[in-house]
């Protein structure tokens, strides 16, 4: 009742609600000059998690960079030639000036320490302080690179045509800042070399920006599209812009609302604009009630108010299903995700607040002639379009059984494609092929080590055990085993350098290239190791009291289960290898892997709290469990078959794509809503009719309002599909088919089941 | 009495010397002084030598080491280093030996007794870190004033002392950094605090001379610390014992010794 007040005090005092409504607006608005972006991919995860406590633990203990950039160079001739070598000191040279560079450790052929021995005498330097000029000196430095397997696949690729600098940053520098000093300086050059930058801050700030694009560019464009789409459906510029404006209020203040409580936008935030846009199409529902209602007492305050009253209960109850849908997410673990259901949930919530004071006041100022102009066209449309959805009715139910034959076949085939789900978040797979961070991942996965990081952390009970042989030579048996793996690159750990100082003690004899027999041996050699070597190198494979070792493992693939291969290995090996040490995995590899599986589990959790949630929001609207059961049953089936669709085209399941499963069931939910409560109000208000006309009545006229609604939708969520960003594109392609299926089940299925049960439904006369 | 003239006279001396420093010593000069006072006092000198390494993120590492060091003719020439490193315990009976010269780079030898081996270690890599810490060779056993241009920035007050705040920038092109400022004690001649400034011109590494004692009349930094802002990384060093003029003889600066050192230096 309430609510109804609400609806008269704005048609009786409609500037002073527009007037309101602006105000608020523009006090949300104050807060956009505040938005920042977090497109860490390890903020998905909230900082005290588990993960993410360890993880920086790890870094801590050995001064381990949190971001890294490479700078891959390649030249198909080879790059061990004077020129390119040239190049490669002069670009370096460079780099290190760049503010924000950590320079003191920046590896590349002019910063790595290269220990030689030579006539007996021990010698630490950078593998190369000049190009060298002649042949000479060329084939010496190719031998020095290839007899060195801590070059191998670092900073020299097999078949010598590819390099990398590695270039970790200062904490809180500007990735985006620093990979364009680097563009810039690589672009002076000429020459046979190609140039890539990879790494995470590369792909953060690509995704940022493509993030703003999302917002500024597309956001605007789908409400463009949904503008240009609902003239096309009421001929009406001003009934456009109406709800136009009440979608873009919505996002305003939600946005607002966001930014305000010093939230980041995430890749998640950053869809909620067209989702919001999507959401508010529902008050099509509206428009479509007063044109009839307008059609068939030609009072306008009167239509107004008789169509709230008419739609008020669905359109309150849709916006509560949807709303209840995204707050749902805010049970999940996923950082992003929480946010995400909140803001579309405050959304919803201020778009229904507005269908009841915005919508009916703007009604008022549309001239009387003009909405009779259209409704009179929304009568003769409706002999087109209603006859189409009619007939859609009409197969569910005139062939109850025959459809949901078909339907429990297609059921099958969607079970089988669910199976073949696999739940993968690829964090370089977002970006679209032939995206510079994409091309720069595979060309440095193809020439070296692999540029996914993983660790596995060997724990000791006591201090000083890592320098005893059995630790040693447990370590180097264990890199041997997780190198067979084919998702590993390269690995490298303390052993590498012990072996190396141990080689190069013994005047370079290969004989030497193993683990010392004494523990003697192996603390004098890393002894030694940290006279000459930048203390870095040591400290990052091993800590302090040397009760820890870290072994890096350098994937070839961001795929999350990569990194679950490398912990059954490790798990494998400990089991038939005992060991005193314990072995814990890290790094953004490792991340990667927990935060995948939390996705999963918060994706399960989300849906059977959704499906619950939903259920009990339906069955409360209709006042009937069996209502709800029967209104219920095509929105899973939508659900199955896009999921099933989804099992057999694409590859992988991102994070994008679970969340909208919950999503999709308060979104979908709508249409059954408005078409059972229509359904029942036509049963109360014309007795005696058969069912079947009642329910061709109901797909005809508020049906129109489903398709309508379906086809907004999807045309607010088609401007995704050209985003560079994959989980955009898949979300957006996803939305279509969602919206567009679940509006024609609904019309076919809902039907075909009220039709077969009824006897059930309509016992005890509860219509 | 005689004593008391003789005092006197010292003084008034010494007197005479700073009011001339003060007003007419140029750079260079001061540099030379600074060297003398630093790194040549005495015919020798030895310590008992604890250096922490200390992390970020306060985890530890102990260096413990007795370090000789004889001097062969004047301020800024020959000198001869030996350290002998008894911490951390698996490297103990490691020893370490330098032969500075003038105008060219020094020779230094390395013993592993795993090993039993003596290693030359070449000297390309100056600032290489000494044993791990933020200490590199050259901060140990000094660089050739040459190396460098000096000149004086300002004077100013450190720790309440006056000092020479003198610029030294390398002469090449270094890749380690591109000049270093010295707050140097207007009487004692010691540096108070070094700031090195990196390629970017940013501050990168910091020297404070903690503690300074009188040792045989020689005012000696016995507690000292060297700093890195970027990684967060510093080293303590302290001088358990010192002491200077001892005499030491030459036979220990050799590879026998190295070996083998004669107890009695390193007890």
């Amino acid at each position: 009742m309430r609510k109804f007040s609400l609806v008269e005090f704005s048609v009786d005092h409609p500037k002073l609600v527009v007037i309101l409504t602006l105000i608020v607006t523009l006090a949300f608005m104050t807060q956009f000059p505040k938005m920042r972006t977090d497109t860490n991919p390890k903020n998905m995860l909230p900082a005290t998690s588990d993960v993410r406590v360890w993880n920086d633990e790890v870094e801590k203990t050995f001064g381990l960079y949190e971001d890294m950039m490479a700078l891959g160079v390649v030249n198909e001739k080879g790059i061990l030639n004077p020129d390119t070598l040239g190049k490669i000191k002069k670009i370096t040279d460079e780099v290190l000036k760049i503010k924000g560079v950590a320079a003191r450790d920046v590896s590349s052929f002019t910063t790595i320490d290269n220990v030689t021995v030579d006539n007996g005498t021990l010698s630490v330097a950078p593998l190369m302080m000049e190009a060298p000029r002649d042949r000479k000196g060329i084939e010496s430095l190719r031998k020095t690179l290839y007899d060195n397997p801590l070059f191998i696949n670092r900073i020299i690729s097999g078949d010598g045509k590819t390099t990398a600098i590695y270039i970790p940053l200062e904490k809180g520098s500007n990735g985006k800042e620093i990979a364009d000093r680097i563009r810039r300086i690589i672009s002076k050059e000429k020459g046979d070399e190609k140039y890539y930058i990879a790494g995470d801050p590369v792909a953060r700030d690509t995704f940022g920006a493509e993030m703003f694009k999302l917002m500024a560019v597309f956001a605007p464009i789908a409400g463009m599209m949904m503008f240009f789409v609902r003239y096309l459906m009421f001929r009406d510029f001003f009934l456009s812009a109406t709800l136009m404006m009440d979608a873009m209020i919505s996002i305003v203040w939600s946005m607002g609302l966001l930014i305000g409580l010093g939230f980041p936008i995430h890749i998640m935030s950053s869809m909620a604009p067209v989702f919001l846009m999507a959401i508010a199409t529902d008050s099509i529902h509206i428009f479509n009630e007063f044109y009839f209602r307008y059609g068939e007492t030609k009072d306008k305050r009167k239509a107004i108010i008789e169509t709230m009253r008419a739609v008020s209960r669905p359109v309150r109850y849709t916006a509560l299903a949807t709303a209840a849908g995204f707050s749902v997410l805010m049970f999940m673990n996923i950082v992003p995700v929480k946010v995400f259901g909140g803001l579309v949930a405050f959304g919803t919530i201020s778009l229904r607040l507005l269908s009841f004071s915005f919508i009916p006041a703007m009604f008022v100022f549309v001239k009387e002639q003009k909405i009779a102009k259209i409704a009179g066209s929304e009568d003769t449309s409706m002999g087109k379009a209603s006859r189409f959805l009619k007939t859609l009715t009409g197969f569910g139910v005139h062939h109850p059984k025959n459809t949901v034959f078909v339907g429990l076949i297609l059921l099958v085939i969607a079970v089988i494609g669910l199976t073949k789900i696999v739940v993968n978040n690829n964090l370089v797979e977002w970006f679209k092929k032939g995206n510079e961070v994409r091309v720069a991942d595979s060309v440095m996965n193809k020439a070296l080590g692999g540029t996914s990081l993983g660790y596995v952390v060997a724990i000791a009970k006591d201090d000083g055990y890592i320098k005893t042989p059995e630790a040693m030579r447990y370590i180097e048996g264990l890199q041997r085993r997780l190198e067979k793996l084919s998702v590993v690159g390269k690995t490298t750990s303390v052993v590498d350098y012990v072996r190396r100082i141990n080689r190069v003690l013994h005047d370079d004899d290969p004989k030497y290239d193993v683990v010392p027999e004494t523990r003697e041996m192996i603390g004098q050699y890393l002894f030694l190791f940290s006279m000459s070597a930048k203390p870095s190198d040591l400290d990052n494979v091993v800590d302090y009291p040397f009760k820890r070792a870290n072994i890096w493992v350098q994937l070839k693939t961001w795929d999350s289960e990569a990194m679950k291969n490398v912990i059954e290995a490790v798990d494998d090996y400990k089991k038939s290898n005992p060991t005193p040490m314990e072995m814990k995995p890290a790094g953004i590899a490792y991340f990667n892997l927990v935060w995948n599986h939390e996705v999963l589990w918060d994706t399960i959790k989300g849906f059977v709290l959704a499906l619950i949630v939903v259920f009990g929001i339906l069955a409360f609207d209709f006042h009937s469990i069996k209502w709800a059961i029967v209104g219920y049953t095509p929105l899973l089936f939508t659900i199955l078959l896009i999921y099933g669709v989804v099992g057999f085209t694409l590859k992988h399941l991102d994070m994008p794509m679970l969340v909208l499963s919950t999503l999709s069931l308060g979104m979908a939910v709508d249409f059954a809503i408005h078409f059972v409560s229509r359904l029942r109000q036509r049963l109360k208000e014309a007795p005696g009719e058969p069912l079947a006309d009642a329910l061709l009545w109901t797909a005809a006229r508020p049906g129109k309002g489903i398709m309508r609604n379906a086809i907004l939708f999807a045309a607010s969520f088609a401007v995704m599909i050209f985003s560079p960003l994959t989980p955009y594109i898949t979300v957006g392609a996803f939305i279509i088919g969602m919206m567009l299926l679940s509006a024609i089940m609904t019309l076919i299925y809902l039907p075909a089941l009220v039709t077969l049960m009824q006897g059930w439904l309509f016992k005890g006369g509860s219509k | 009495m005689r004593r008391l003239i003789l005092g006197i006279a010292v003084v008034f001396l010494l007197s005479q010397s700073t009011s001339a420093s003060a007003s007419s010593l140029t750079a260079d000069e001061v540099m030379k002084k600074s060297q003398a006072a630093f790194l040549y006092q005495g015919k020798d000198f030895r310590a008992r030598v604890m250096m922490k390494l200390i992390t970020k993120g306060g985890q530890e590492r102990v260096r413990e080491m007795a370090m000789m060091r004889k001097n062969y003719g004047e301020s800024g020439g020959e000198q001869k280093y030996f350290i002998y490193f008894f911490q951390p315990a698996d490297v103990k009976d490691m020893t370490f030996m330098v032969y500075k010269y003038p105008g060219k780079d020094a020779d230094r030898w390395l013993f592993i007794p795993a090993i039993n081996m003596v290693r030359r270690i070449a000297a390309k890599d100056k600032y290489s870190s000494f044993v791990g810490s933020d200490f590199t060779y050259e901060d140990v056993s000094g660089r050739n004033l040459e190396d460098d241009t000096h000149s004086i920035v300002k004077d100013a007050q450190y720790n309440g002392k006056d000092c020479y705040v003198v610029k030294s920038t390398p002469k090449a092109a270094d890749m380690e950094y591109s000049y270093k400022l010295s707050w140097i004690d207007k009487i004692s001649f010691l540096p108070l605090k070094e700031e090195y400034f990196d390629t970017r011109e940013e501050l990168y590494k910091v020297f404070t001379a903690d503690e300074i004692k009188d040792i045989k009349g020689f005012p000696t930094i016995t507690k000292r610390t060297m700093k890195n802002l970027q990684s967060g990384h510093m080293t303590q060093a302290a001088y358990l014992q010192a002491d200077y003029d001892i005499g030491m003889e030459d036979s220990l600066f050799s590879e026998r010794y190295l070996k083998q050192p004669p107890k009695k230096w390193i007890e």
